[in-house]
């Protein structure tokens, strides 16, 4: 048994990167962002007047005549922010309604996703028909509440996400941890699964869920990716995606961007405490401090 | 004026402000993880949180989604504590029906919700300590909370409650000046257009006077929208000097 | 947040963990979350505390009024809860959406703390059948991260550990009439003894093990909870079943026993952190929302 009671302290967020009050890029909603008529508005921006205006306080970012204004992140761990998926992104999502010949998928996006049936590999390979006996048995495929793993196939013109299943690597989720996080924390990378030398995998969604689980020994591609085990796993695996989770948990109160590097040098420094003490206000500034050490070493 | 001057000779007023003096401002944007937006404001004595889910999809009946455009759903309560008398119920009651439908108008008028067609916007809003102005405050915690969560916005929206008392108008009512027969406005503006996104008078006043006092209220608004822009920018920089690529 | 999805797998793998006392944050079975208090957070009320447990944050004023004594007890004063499930921390809750559970909580709050055993009702007696203190403890939720009852039970024990009630004088006339008269200096005032005020702890069956500080996700795979409130001796005040689902009696026993542990050992963490911050004084920072 154990509680750890006390009085709260006004809460600081530790970072080593040079400060940003003298920053020019960032604005306000109603800042007038430029009134040359040369360029051309994106998201976080409206035209007013002739004028390029911000509609959401963040960073301006220009890409050739596009101007863009990116949200920036408050101090939230949590926080669902809305997702903005394109194609190609990897994402986890939850299955929350089984529909004729799609699911109905949770992304953290502001409208939900779609999976259609025709977007899935079904048992028996690639090329195999779908038939009307697949359209009742979808559930035994995914039912609600299942976790998939999956990418952006499409975006619809309201702005709703289809997604697709249709490689190896994707599929229902089994056994493991989800955490989530702000779209905004995960990082570009060319690859979002990883198999983290400590012992487990991660799948890091760029709409926030990152999926922590044991590393699998073998694919079995039979199935369709629609198997899962439910056999007990060793706790030397189980403490090692606590701490994974912990650390996540920690980088994110602290705004450290997400990907496999980070995630690692977290892992390694806080081998020495307890996973349960790694969320402790002052160890996880300890840990992310060390962390922030690590990367910049790292980087040169 | 019941036995209480508002506004001495020297010109203070009972908290030992000027005239167009606004209260103190304390804030903090994001104090919640829960939620999408989440705001936390003091203005004086008047203590105020706000938060913000969405935009999601339509909860309840999908026939409420508009085709065009995000449904705005605002909800405003006050803590059965929050007044010196206690009260009974948190919200339901005329007052507060009457202020959530204010707010949801006022935060029409600013949110660009036609980027979110069939989708919903809440804004809830719940006053923990009640010293006057509670409509202002919520309002100005709520535009915080909105810009927390990253919703396109046309401009701030600022509220201020100003009074009008011997020829005088009054910035930022507390609750002693409004309950002394201070006859008050409420107005919410966006603030670089001038636009009025609401504006709401109760009691009695002179025509001639109106004028004067939406002056001193604009004047006002246009203060609360610095120290918002203050609020904002702070925490714009802390946020983006943690970001790190 | 009120409730979660987890899926079958999700579920196993949750179970497995408390079977073998890892939980998913890497807690024993009987570990506790990071807890902060605070207490003098709101100024209209005559005391006031918020908690926040792991995500959940509750916030508690108390408003001494003077009323009438109950028939039945006329040397007593007594205490009213309200709880106000606040669309702040669910839009479930908007509207009548909380009331359910607002009216579920504050019934088992009644019953847990109106009672001669946690707290000195006397003391509140201002004259035997005339006047007495009502003490009105408005809970309210800000957000919802499981475990919502020892949150609140700790919050009210700290918000009435802050309680200052005015003194009170009272002068008879000539006619015989009694007059109350409340002391207009604010440090003239009576304090409650809060020592024996238990604390609630909230035991989740999940799978042949019981938790307690259950997440949402841990909650989302038990059965039902136990709530068991102890005092700082280990008294068991009050224990219900929470939940659908069914407990075996066996179990039941065993929680009691796990739950009187741990509620017996909540107690002197939180009496000496109130104590420190007493002692602070108006040196304390406040920090309230602003943290």
């Amino acid at each position: 048994m154990a509680v750890d009671m006390r009085l709260p302290t006004v809460s600081k967020t530790v970072s080593l990167s040079v400060s940003a009050f003298d920053r020019k890029d960032l604005v306000v909603p109603g800042d007038v962002i430029t009134s040359d008529t040369g360029f051309m508005r994106g998201h976080g921006t409206y035209v007013d007047e002739e004028k390029l205006t911000a509609s959401v306080a963040g960073e301006v970012q220009r890409v050739d005549k596009l101007i863009c204004v990116r949200p920036l992140k408050t101090r939230q761990v949590m926080s669902p922010k809305p997702f903005n998926g394109e194609v190609g992104d990897v994402v986890v999502g939850r299955i929350t309604e089984v529909q004729q010949k799609r699911w109905k998928v949770e992304t953290n996006s502001r409208l939900d996703s779609v999976l259609l049936l025709s977007s899935v590999n079904l048992p028996g390979g690639e090329l195999r028909r779908r038939s009307a006996e697949d359209e009742l048995t979808m559930r035994e495929y995914l039912q609600e509440g299942d976790l998939i793993s999956a990418e952006v196939q499409s975006v619809f013109s309201d702005g709703a996400l289809s997604l697709h299943t249709r490689s190896l690597k994707y599929g229902k989720l089994g056994q493991g941890v989800l955490v989530q996080l702000s779209p905004s924390l995960i990082k570009r990378q060319k690859t979002h699964f990883h198999n983290l030398p400590c012992g487990a995998s991660i799948i890091l969604g760029n709409n926030g869920f990152v999926w922590l689980y044991p590393t699998p020994e073998q694919q079995d591609e039979e199935a369709g990716g629609f198997y899962t085990s439910l056999e007990p796993i060793s706790l030397s695996d189980r403490e090692v995606i606590s701490r994974l989770r912990n650390c996540l948990l920690a980088l994110a109160t602290h705004k450290v961007l997400l990907y496999d590097t980070s995630v690692l040098y977290c892992y390694e420094s806080s081998l020495q405490h307890q996973v349960k003490d790694i969320l402790k206000p002052e160890v996880m500034e300890e840990i992310v401090l060390l962390t922030q050490h690590k990367l910049l070493e790292q980087e040169g | 004026m019941a036995g209480l001057e508002l506004l001495s000779d020297q010109g203070y007023r009972l908290d030992g402000r000027k005239a167009t003096e606004l209260r103190k401002f304390q804030a903090r944007m994001g104090p919640f993880a829960q939620a999408d937006g989440s705001a936390y404001l003091e203005q004086g004595n008047t203590k105020a949180l706000a938060v913000v889910y969405g935009p999601h999809e339509m909860r309840g009946s999908r026939s409420r989604a508009l085709h065009d455009r995000a449904v705005i759903n605002c909800q405003y309560s006050m803590a059965t504590f929050s007044t010196a008398e206690r009260k009974r119920r948190p919200h339901g009651d005329r007052k507060s029906t009457e202020m959530s439908l204010h707010l949801k108008q006022t935060f029409e008028a600013a949110v660009m919700t036609q980027l979110y067609p069939r989708s919903q916007i809440d804004i809830y809003v719940k006053i923990l300590q009640s010293d006057g102005g509670n409509y202002s405050v919520c309002v100005n915690a709520a535009t915080l909370a909105v810009i927390d969560a990253g919703i396109p916005m046309r401009d701030y929206v600022c509220a201020c409650t100003v009074g009008f008392v011997d020829e005088t108008p009054l910035a930022d009512l507390c609750y002693a000046e409004e309950s002394g027969g201070v006859s008050s406005l409420a107005l919410a503006l966006l603030p670089r257009g001038g636009q009025i996104a609401l504006l709401q008078m109760d009691a009695r006043l002179h025509q001639d006077h109106l004028e004067t006092l939406m002056e001193a209220a604009m004047t006002a608004c246009k203060g609360v929208s610095k120290v918002l822009d203050e609020v904002v920018r702070q925490h714009l920089r802390e946020a983006s000097m943690l970001t790190r690529e | 947040m009120a409730t979660v999805q987890v899926s079958e797998a999700e579920k196993v793998y949750i179970l497995h963990g408390i079977r073998d006392d890892l939980r998913v944050d890497g807690r024993g079975c009987e570990d506790y979350r990071h807890m902060e208090i605070e207490t003098d957070v709101v100024s209209n009320t005559d005391g006031s505390a918020k908690v926040s447990l792991g995500h959940t944050a509750v916030l508690v004023g108390i408003k001494a009024e003077i009323g009438k004594p109950r028939p039945m007890v006329p040397n007593e004063g007594y205490l009213e809860f309200f709880v106000d499930c606040s669309a702040n921390a669910t839009p479930e809750f908007e509207g009548r959406g909380g009331e359910e559970l607002g009216t579920e909580l504050s019934n088992t709050l009644y019953k847990v703390f109106n009672n001669k055993q946690s707290l000195d009702l006397r003391a509140l007696c201002i004259s035997a059948g005339e006047h007495c203190w009502v003490l009105y403890v408005d809970v309210l939720l800000l957000q919802c991260d499981g475990n919502l009852y020892d949150a609140i039970s700790i919050a009210i024990k700290a918000a009435l550990f802050n309680t200052k009630i005015p003194r009170v004088h009272i002068s008879s006339d000539e006619e015989g009439g009694k007059e109350i008269e409340l002391s207009d200096d604010p440090y003239d005032c009576m304090r409650l003894q809060v020592e024996s005020v238990p604390c609630i702890v909230t035991l989740c069956k999940v799978g042949h093990r019981h938790v307690v500080d259950a997440t949402l996700q841990e909650k989302a795979c038990s059965v039902a909870s136990l709530i068991i409130s102890v005092t700082h001796k280990g008294t068991v005040t009050c224990t219900r079943k929470v939940g659908g689902g069914s407990l075996d009696p066996e179990s039941i026993f065993e929680m009691i026993e796990a739950g009187k542990r741990v509620g017996k050992a909540l107690h002197a963490p939180l009496m000496k952190l109130l104590q420190q911050e007493e002692s602070l004084g108006k040196k304390r920072q406040k920090v309230g929302f602003l943290g």
